[in-house]
């Protein structure tokens, strides 16, 4: 399966991939550094998962993840920020995404993840 | 680490003020500074709600700063230069006034969190404080002495005539007034040497002075001379300051001036006969008379002459005023192109001149007596008028009253005229 | 001293700092009632005379501005810095104490407490990524123009800086202000040394 991981931080990237790669060892991951990049890579490979962060650079995560629902009303996006605002959380859910997690992620909330949230 | 078996006594030693509160203000903890300085004993407080007993404080700000203590679990903090107190407390220093109340530092940190317990820590800054007013006022004094500086500057520098050069002569600075008075802006000026100002008619000796002088560190003051580009004469009192560093290095030189041109020119005429142009009698008197004060070896060496037109009532009453005063101007003229530069001469009065010819034997003065007479009755006054004149000369004898030296001068004169008039007596 | 950062050191630290501002920004949604939307937070590396510069050229030089200064001292240690407009002040000011026009009083303490709450938050959380503790200081308050927010003869001139800065949006409320984190010299060091534990523990 593809799945997309989107953040502006190459740390941040590394982190959710190694988690993911640590529940889910056979993905294929694909990786974007901004909003715009994350729509483009996502009309190109329909990745199975998206996980998404909110503050990033050229476009971010709330236009990147409305963009990506108009290609795929089923997409599947995880939101993965450093804004835990209850407020924020709302939103994103309102706008199509599975479910939303605080930064910094790791194995456990990962694999609640693919048990939970996810239809693999 | 020991274990703190008597926490109670850390805290009642503290010299701070430290007491224990929940969300509802209930105070489960009250230290014996507190105690002291509230005059309020923890037996009385404690179980009890703050509120009670200090009603003035805002409870909806305290209940809001001992949520986020609990919540953040790190310290709060009010506001340290407030102007309201936590809890009011008398200052009792006598010695200042400017606080009456203690200024408080009041930190809020989480004490038992599933309680909702937090520690108040009552911090007494008011020194602190104090030394912050005093430096503000002090600040103040400061800005306003400043601003009365500047005001002071700027009346200096539209009034007065200020330059300040290198030690080189380069000018630095100059005050408006100095570049209005000279019609120059201040950048032609700056930068430029002081020698562009060359005082021409300051003599070279006034010059040196004032270089020597100021260049050994001492300041200087006489009077300058200056010719304008227009060629007006001007006269100033200047006082030129050498600036010295710590090490008693010249760094720069300051320069006053005083523009002295009418005080000049009124003195000058005060002093000065109208009509020939030569000193008045007054002057001559002033003179003579301090010659003979003082008795200087160098003044009192001189030979007096006294000169008269003759026959000067007829010349008026025939040819009319003018040409008498022709004839005086003229006479004046011829007198006064015999003598020396330090020689002085004086219309003493109608028809009559007097003369102190310095350093000179009698000898040598009826020598140029002689000349003048004789340039006298040559020199055409107008038309072909001429007139003649008498002399009386004698030599100032040391000490002697200036009356006395006139009486012989005036005797050597009237033989003269006696003797036929146009001639030279020596008494 | 070596005080560079490589692009993985900023890059890690900007996300620990993003983090922190995330805990932040929740606190005092969670004070404030209201969304806050947050902005990247920026990092740069300068000797401390370029300081005053590089604040003057984020703020709007004809407003007058709220500074709060407080100190953290640890084995990460520095000065925290929060600015807000005067106009800011006054909302924050209106909105804490639900009143239309706050004293003067009032306004400084609401800056104060948004300060304390900003810079605990940050720093806590900051540091409990980098696995430290620090103590903090009572903050001060100062009311000044754009130009005297640093005070040049004030630093010393040969020390580097990071500074780490962000912006505090609150939009629908008009609260706007900028955080400043400064560390200086040692501390820089001391944490490089922590970011480089951190990326061998994810790297590794």
């Amino acid at each position: 399966m593809k799945v997309l991981v989107v953040d502006d931080s190459k740390i941040a990237r590394i982190s959710v991939i190694k988690n993911v790669v640590g529940v889910m060892p056979d993905v294929e991951v694909f990786e974007a550094t901004n909003g715009l990049e994350a729509v483009e890579l996502f009309a190109k490979e329909r990745p199975s998962a998206v996980f998404l962060d909110l503050t990033m650079p050229v476009m971010n995560g709330y236009e990147a993840l409305k963009r990506i629902m108009e290609i795929d009303k089923a997409a599947q996006v995880i939101i993965v920020s450093a804004d835990i605002q209850s407020e924020a959380k709302l939103r994103v859910l309102a706008a199509g995404a599975k479910n939303m997690y605080p930064k910094p992620i790791n194995h456990e909330i990962v694999k609640l993840v693919f048990e939970k949230d996810l239809l693999v | 680490m020991i274990e703190i078996k008597y926490p109670d006594v850390l805290l009642d030693s503290l010299e701070n003020g430290h007491m224990i509160v929940d969300d509802a203000f209930n105070v489960s903890y009250w230290n014996r500074w507190l105690s002291i300085n509230t005059q309020i004993p923890k037996e009385e407080i404690i179980g009890k709600s703050l509120e009670k007993f200090f009603p003035q404080i805002n409870y909806k700000v305290l209940y809001r700063k001992i949520k986020t203590a609990l919540t953040i679990g790190t310290p709060t903090f009010y506001d340290v230069n407030s102007a309201k107190k936590f809890v009011p407390i008398e200052r009792n220093k006598v010695t200042t006034s400017s606080l009456r109340l203690m200024q408080q530092q009041v930190t809020i940190s989480p004490y038992i969190a599933c309680e909702n317990k937090v520690m108040i820590s009552i911090y007494d800054i008011s020194e602190l404080f104090e030394a912050k007013l005093l430096i503000k006022k002090e600040a103040q004094k400061v800005q306003t002495l400043n601003e009365k500086l500047e005001a002071d500057k700027e009346v200096i520098d539209k009034n007065i005539m200020v330059m300040k050069t290198s030690t080189n002569g380069i000018i630095r600075d100059v005050s408006s007034f100095f570049c209005d008075f000279f019609e120059v802006t201040k950048r032609e000026l700056l930068g430029k040497n002081i020698s562009m100002f060359k005082l021409s008619d300051t003599s070279d000796v006034i010059y040196r002075d004032l270089w020597e002088t100021i260049r050994s560190k001492i300041p200087w003051s006489g009077e300058l001379q200056y010719k304008t580009s227009k060629g007006q004469k001007k006269w100033f009192l200047a006082r030129v300051v050498p600036i010295l560093n710590e090490l008693r290095e010249i760094v720069e030189f300051s320069a006053v001036f005083h523009d002295i041109t009418n005080e000049k020119l009124l003195a000058e005429l005060y002093i000065t006969d109208p009509l020939t142009k030569l000193y008045n009698r007054a002057h001559f008197d002033e003179t003579i008379n301090f010659i003979a004060k003082n008795q200087r070896k160098s003044d009192v060496d001189f030979i007096l002459a006294i000169v008269d037109i003759d026959y000067f009532k007829r010349i008026n009453d025939t040819y009319g005023h003018q040409v008498g005063d022709d004839a005086l101007v003229c006479v004046a003229k011829n007198i006064k192109k015999s003598l020396r530069e330090n020689d002085l001469v004086a219309r003493w009065g109608g028809e009559e001149f007097v003369i102190m010819l310095k350093n000179v034997t009698l000898d040598e003065a009826q020598k140029i007596m002689e000349k003048v007479r004789s340039n006298i009755e040559k020199n055409i006054v107008c038309h072909d008028i001429k007139v003649t004149a008498s002399f009386g000369l004698t030599k100032y004898r040391e000490n002697e009253e200036p009356k006395e030296t006139f009486k012989r001068v005036d005797d050597a004169l009237y033989e003269a005229k006696d003797g036929g008039r146009n001639r030279i007596v020596v008494k | 001293m070596n005080l560079e950062f490589n692009e993985e050191q900023i890059d890690a630290l900007r996300e620990f700092m993003n983090v922190s501002i995330g805990a932040a920004t929740a606190s005092l949604a969670s004070l404030l009632d209201a969304f806050g939307t947050m902005h990247i937070p920026k990092i740069e590396i300068c000797n401390s005379s370029e300081l005053s510069n590089k604040i003057e050229s984020t703020v709007d030089l004809n407003s007058m501005y709220y500074v709060t200064k407080q100190l953290f001292t640890g084995k990460f240690g520095g000065e925290c810095i929060f600015l807000v407009s005067e106009a800011s002040a006054t909302n924050l000011g209106r909105h804490l104490y639900a009143i239309q026009t706050p004293s003067c009083d009032e306004v400084n303490d609401a800056v104060i407490e948004l300060t304390n709450i900003l810079t605990s938050t940050i720093v806590s959380r900051l540091t409990q990524e980098l696995g430290i503790q620090v103590q903090f200081f009572v903050p001060y308050l100062h009311f000044t123009d754009a130009h005297s927010i640093v005070d040049d003869g004030d630093i010393s001139k040969y020390s580097k800086i990071i500074i780490i800065s962000t912006i505090l949006d609150f939009q629908d409320q008009q609260i706007k202000g900028n955080i400043y984190i400064l560390t200086k010299d040692e501390a820089i060091e001391s944490l490089r040394a922590l970011i480089d534990e951190k990326l061998e523990e994810i790297y590794g």
